[in-house]
């Protein structure tokens, strides 16, 4: 069996979850099927990759830095890719085409229609969770509604994205499986942690209006108004790190808030690993990797109801994204006992150790046979 | 009891001619989810409307019902009625109690012991301990004008030292599990006797997990259970009796009516005459088979679990933390408050794991989730320990 699979980018590049799908998953599947992976040649590469990759010239080529891509209209780069994929297909041999996202959708429709190869198409997140369903916009809504009708097959990283899918896009479920991601191998065997108080409670992800920084910080206040001492690290980017230091400094909070900027693996789990606990206050997400990594680290995690992943966990403290009061009960309430924080932590820790990505291959393979 | 053995190759074999049959019927008071700030200004903490909703549901479907059928029947059965369920009865559905009451002024049944508040002060405080044996003992002569001479202590937690607190409190008999640990050597089917001296009857797990657990499970081999079959295993099985303890909601509640549960429970008292299989209560029981082998067991076991010990209460570090804060408050203006603060499923409702244990504690839990449960009752006692204890 050989599969295309159009993604969007590789690690090392570090800017969302797409790549570290990629790479694991489709090093596990390359075990057993002839695996090629498609992406814009403009990031930086490793040397070798466990399956063949097709780098795809775009006119635009610098990098904003070592691992960002410097893409001056975001919009012409996925036009230009999708019709550059197409023209750079060779489809012999080939039985699925897979694509990740919207940005890849156009490519995979069109090799669709022209050589009559299966097509199949995974949601990582859809425009209704990107936008915080605050103004989607519609032109992208309408290719990622195009993608899932033609696909013959919808993977889905959550049944909370699947309820998305067949909402907002009707789709028949009969065509969607959700499959969880699994863990990174660097979270697979770190140590039990030391449950003693370190007073730092830790925001980690992308700061946009989608992961939910805002309500972050104003959980921040109603802590520590009761405990004053609490420091809360903001670890990432983002365009809303300018106006969460903002609201930070109008709620009289700005020496409890620590905003880290960029953070790489090595640093992340650092931070997992010495945060009292992890809060993700997402709006609207679709799976949510970094809950997963935080529990493995052995660090409670507080996550909104509406983070994908949440539906198969049970070893974690939900509450309604805008509930910053129940999200400040809970942060005080792992802050003051030592038992919830240990016991939440270690049981927590090997619940994480159930998604893997041997799983998800396995369950993707069989997407493959279905079709 | 009619012949009671025979003789084979020269050893004595005792056949099994009587059956023990012991309920335990019991509601907890659930705690509501209690939020942080309500500590210092709401100072009630009870679930009303869960409570009364999965009472009413276990009198309709259980214990109105299956009382009924067993004074019809003319089942034989020890009871021991919590004394949170008695309360709860008076107050949700007191046809309940009269239900009750026709089937133990019938003569049919034994009334036991145990802690009114269904705790686990027999693990931490012996006056406390029995303070609360003889509340549930008051509300057992006011309502049924009885004095339990068994004891059953919650869960079947036992230990040698918990037998002995029962003991100096006047009882005359005690259950405890039938653990693989004590079976190994003596055998579930006769009488034993307590390092205090009690006579000691241990549960038959296997028999009775097949009605409690097994009865409607399609994938075992045995599947469907008969009252026919399950008589003739009875009378097949070496020893005097069978000591059948299960909870009472196994009857319409765990295994519901649809099963056909309650046509089992009509034909065993036939299957039972046929085969001339008695059906005795404990204090019965313990008449007729005196005393026998002394059993000593140094830690507490239950019949919770796979374990079979107190790890479904104090297994995890939130347990303790839990059950350590409350015995803090123990100088306090609100005793009762108190005590029903102590009633073990608000801790069991705490449990953390990945066993299929885990199934069972989640299948009872009313949050859904141990850490909710636990962050709850921690605030509860914040309140309780800022309205009822040091000066007011």
């Amino acid at each position: 069996m050989k599969i295309a699979v159009i993604g969007w980018e590789l690690p090392p590049a570090f800017s969302g979850g797409l790549g570290i799908h990629t790479i694991n998953l489709f090093s596990i599947i390359s075990k057993f099927a002839d695996v090629e992976v498609f992406i814009p040649k403009m990031s930086m590469l490793y040397p070798a990759y466990p399956f063949s990759v097709k780098l795809v010239p775009l006119t635009y080529s610098g990098m904003k830095n070592n691992y960002e891509p410097l893409i001056p209209d975001f919009n012409n780069a996925v036009t230009e890719y999708n019709n550059n994929v197409v023209n750079y297909f060779d489809p012999r041999g080939t039985d699925v085409i897979h694509c990740h996202d919207w940005i890849t959708f156009r490519a995979g429709i069109e090799l669709k229609e022209k050589y009559g190869i299966p097509l199949v198409v995974t949601v990582h997140s859809t425009e209704i969770d990107r936008s915080g369903n605050f103004y989607p916009q519609k032109w992208i809504m309408d290719i990622e509604e195009e993608g899932m009708r033609k696909a013959d097959h919808i993977i889905t990283v959550s049944d909370y994205t699947k309820k998305i899918v067949l909402e907002m896009y009707h789709v028949p479920a009969s065509k969607i499986t959700t499959i969880h991601n699994g863990l990174g191998k660097h979270f697979y065997y770190l140590p039990p942690k030391n449950y003693d108080l370190s007073g730092y409670v830790l925001y980690f992800g992308r700061v946009t209006m989608q992961k939910g920084p805002k309500f972050f910080v104003e959980a921040a206040k109603k802590v520590t108004n009761k405990m004053p001492g609490v420091k809360f690290i903001i670890a990432g980017t983002g365009e809303q790190v300018e106006e969460m230091k903002f609201l930070a400094r109008s709620l009289s909070i700005q020496d409890n808030i620590i905003f880290t900027g960029f953070v790489n693996l090595t640093e992340a789990i650092r931070y997992y690993r010495t945060s009292d606990l992890f809060v993700l206050p997402a709006v609207s997400e679709p799976f949510g990797i970094t809950v997963l990594e935080a529990m493995s680290s052995g660090t409670p995690a507080i996550i909104s109801t509406t983070t994908g992943v949440g539906e198969a966990l049970k070893n974690i403290l939900k509450a309604e994204f805008w509930d910053t009061d129940l999200i400040a009960d809970y942060i005080i309430g792992v802050l003051r006992y030592r038992s919830l924080r240990s016991t939440l932590g270690s049981v927590g820790q090997i619940e994480a150790k159930r998604f893997t990505w041997e799983n998800a291959a396995i369950e993707t393979m069989e997407v493959y046979s279905s079709l | 009891m009619g012949e009671c053995c025979h003789r084979n190759n020269g050893g004595v074999f005792f056949v099994m001619k009587n059956v023990v049959f012991y309920f335990e019927v019991h509601q907890p008071r659930r705690l509501r989810t209690y939020r942080m700030k309500e500590i210092g200004t709401n100072h009630d903490y009870f679930w009303e409307s869960k409570n009364k909703e999965i009472f009413l549901r276990a009198a309709n479907r259980c214990y109105i019902p299956t009382t009924k059928l067993f004074t019809e029947m003319g089942i034989n059965a020890t009871f021991s009625l919590s004394g949170t369920f008695l309360e709860q009865a008076l107050e949700y559905e007191p046809a309940v109690i009269d239900a009750f009451r026709e089937y133990f002024d019938s003569g049919l049944g034994e009334l036991m012991g145990e802690t009114y508040y269904h705790s686990l002060a027999s693990l931490w405080d012996k006056n406390e301990f029995a303070e609360q044996v003889r509340e549930h003992e008051a509300i057992l002569w006011e309502l049924f004008k009885t004095r339990p001479k068994t004891f059953r202590n919650t869960e079947l937690i036992y230990s040698d030292r918990i037998a002995e607190y029962v003991s100096s409190l006047g009882y005359r008999n005690i259950l405890a599990e039938g653990t693989d640990q004590i079976t190994s050597m003596h055998s579930p089917n006769y009488l034993y006797r307590s390092t205090s001296g009690l006579n000691l009857f241990l549960r038959n797990y296997k028999l009775s997990d097949d009605i409690s657990f097994r009865f409607s499970n399609w994938g075992w081999n045995e599947f469907p259970l008969t009252a026919d079959k399950y008589a003739r295993w009875l009378d097949n099985s070496p020893g005097v009796m069978a000591n059948l303890f299960m909870d009472y909601e196994t009857f319409g509640e765990h295994q519901v009516s649809e099963t056909g549960i309650f046509d089992f429970l009509k034909y065993l008292p036939i299957e039972f005459q046929k085969r001339k299989i008695e059906m005795l209560t404990v204090d019965k029981a313990a008449e007729l088979f005196g005393r026998g082998d002394m059993i000593s067991v140094p830690d507490p076991i239950s019949w919770a679990d796979t374990n079979r010990d107190i790890s479904p209460w104090l297994g995890n570090e939130m347990q303790k933390e839990a059950f350590s804060e409350m015995q803090k408050l123990a100088d306090n203006r609100n005793k009762q408050l108190w005590r029903h603060l102590q009633t073990s499923d608000i801790i069991y409702y705490m449990s953390t794991g990945m066993s299929p244990d885990q199934i069972v504690h989640d299948y009872f839990n009313p949050y859904k989730s141990p850490y909710y449960a636990f962050l709850s009752y921690m605030s509860i006692l914040e309140d309780f320990r800022r309205e009822y204890t040091g000066k007011s």
